[in-house]
């Protein structure tokens, strides 16, 4: 199993040093995400978010299927990631990784188990019909916070996705092509989104510090990620309903500073809540080109 | 199935009759198994584990250890008995939610032992679990750390775990919701809860896991309650570990 390449000793104590002034390598304050960038492809859920270096691309599709015989009235949602080896060397095809277990728990329990898709609304015919959501995942390139990036991604696709346009008579469902009919959005409920902090302590700043002994990072890069010595990942959303917490294990941090965390993770959210709405509104006036009276015109553009 | 809860205000005791700051009953014992380097059995109301510690030894391969060999490499492995839910589910060791409770519990313990003293090497923790009621993460935890004291590892200082809920859904902005200590499963199935795990007797929290949704201002009330409810866990753990010192003692002198 390849691993990957740890930072030197030289570049940890020149981390450890430049933290212990509260100083980032790549110039950021300590709860500062890098610059993000959202971008919506021709079809409809597909979202390519880049944080930094780190880059995840996400599809949604929709399909019709029979639903489980134990919620026969609710549809299906699966979220799915892919880490392939174009990510980073140490990631073998075909061998999920404790990186890829804990991203796909940590998508599953921040947007799926707490319901930020209505799966009842997905019901065509109760026990024989629905749709099918299923949300790929794909890391492009690993440079840090996979999670934050992954939710962002999902989240944003999910809100941009549009499934057919279905009606039902009897037992019969018809599904209408883009053409027939213009495609509906899914009902969403609510929009949690990941926020992860990194923990850092005697074991790398040393003991006895001027200052207190532990940092505290939002938006880890990769290095930053491989030196820390612990996490937490808060599921919140604007609203200011934790979804999800997620501190497994690692540097134990004290209670306050653990809720401080959260109440930081709301403010975080909601700024990235708006840049997301932000980004969806420009997509739909790109894709809106002057509404239907445009399209129902007879006469041709012409060249002049 | 929803769990009547409404009944709750009228006397404040839970379903089992319990207030909401007391703990199941928590029995463990050191030392059940004789072949195995450090043993334990703990039991949390009707939670039931086993664990067993294996090492340190010396590691198989260093290409798999995480910290490069200067440290010793912690390795869990749950099992889940067939008979131990209310369903008979067949769990595969692919099921994600079992590797990432493996995970937790090796990340945390890689942090709360010297495993500086233990260079190139492997301690394995092997969990099974009998019975299921509530607060599983939290019952693998405490036994782990019981078996890790028996096999003589050192280490900073006790993890306890224990579970902590609110009486109100997510959705009610009522004020008078209490929090809850130690939950059981057919609590967990219907309120927001969360495991804790704290070092000792400081509130240092180790193990944080929340799966559900809850409003961010009934969380400061829960993570206190669940960080009380660790020092008590402490406190009963650390009697089990006396009372067998003492045992031992005795057997030498005779």
């Amino acid at each position: 199993m390849p691993r990957e390449v740890e930072p030197s000793l030289n570049e940890k104590q020149f981390f450890a040093k430049a933290l212990q002034e509260n100083i980032r390598l790549d110039g950021r304050a300590l709860d500062q995400f890098r610059a993000l960038e959202l971008d919506f492809g021709d079809e409809y859920g597909v979202a390519d978010v880049k944080l930094g270096k780190t880059r995840v691309h996400t599809h949604i599709t929709a399909e019709v299927t029979t639903p489980f015989p134990d919620r026969p009235f609710d549809g299906i949602f699966t979220i799915t990631t892919e880490l392939s080896p174009m990510t980073s060397p140490s990631i073998e095809l075909n061998r999920p990784s404790e990186t890829e277990t804990l991203l796909s728990r940590l998508l599953e329990k921040t947007i799926r188990r707490s319901g930020a898709l209505d799966t009842e609304s997905l019901c065509l015919i109760g026990g024989s019909k629905c749709w099918s959501i299923r949300a790929d995942v794909h890391v492009l390139s690993h440079d840090g916070n996979l999670v934050d990036a992954s939710s962002i991604a999902v989240i944003a696709a999910l809100q941009h996705f549009r499934k057919p346009d279905t009606s039902t008579e009897g037992e019969q469902v018809t599904v209408y092509t883009v053409r027939e009919r213009e495609p509906v959005p899914l009902s969403l409920l609510h929009f949690p989104l990941c926020v992860t902090f990194s923990f850092y302590g005697e074991g790398l700043l040393g003991k006895g510090g001027e200052e207190e002994g532990e940092a505290v990072l939002v938006d880890a890069n990769l290095m930053e990620e491989q030196l820390r010595e612990g996490s937490v990942t808060v599921g919140i959303n604007r609203h200011g309903e934790v979804c999800q917490i997620a501190k497994l294990g690692g540097l134990p941090v004290d209670a306050v500073a653990l809720l401080n965390c959260v109440k930081v993770a709301g403010v975080k959210v909601k700024e990235l809540s708006k840049f997301i709405a932000g980004r969806l509104e420009a997509d739909a006036k790109k894709r809106d080109k002057g509404g239907l009276m445009a399209e129902l015109r007879a006469d041709n553009d012409r060249v002049s | 199935m929803p769990l009547d809860t409404s009944t709750y205000s009228l006397a404040l005791l839970r379903l089992d009759g319990r207030r909401w700051n007391e703990l199941r009953r928590l029995t463990a014992q050191i030392s059940t198994q004789a072949a195995a380097d450090g043993s334990s059995y703990l039991e949390m109301g009707n939670t039931k584990v086993i664990c067993t510690v294996t090492g340190p030894l010396e590691a198989k391969s260093t290409s798999g250890n995480r910290s490069g060999g200067d440290r010793a490499d912690v390795q869990v492995s749950i099992r889940i008995a067939g008979f131990s839910g209310v369903d008979r589910k067949r769990r595969g060791r692919g099921d994600k939610r079992t590797q990432e409770m493996q995970t937790t519990i090796a990340n945390a313990f890689s942090q709360s032992l010297f495993t500086h003293l233990y260079p190139h090497s492997t301690i394995t923790l092997s969990l099974h679990i009998l019975s299921q009621d509530g607060s599983l993460l939290a019952a693998l935890l405490n036994a782990s750390t019981l078996a890790l004291i028996d096999a003589g590892i050192p280490m900073r200082d006790y993890i306890c775990a224990c579970t902590a809920g609110s009486t109100s859904s997510y959705s009610s902005n009522d004020e008078k919701a209490d929090p809850l200590l130690d939950l059981n499963n057919m609590e967990e199935q219907e309120l927001p809860f969360l495991t804790v795990a704290t070092l000792g007797d400081t509130d240092d929290v180790s193990v944080l896991v929340m799966e559900t949704r809850v409003q961010i201002g009934r969380l400061e009330g829960m993570l206190a309650v669940g960080v009380d409810g660790c020092k008590q866990v402490r406190e009963i753990l650390d009697q089990v570990v006396r009372k067998r010192g003492t045992k031992i003692l005795e057997g030498s002198q005779l």
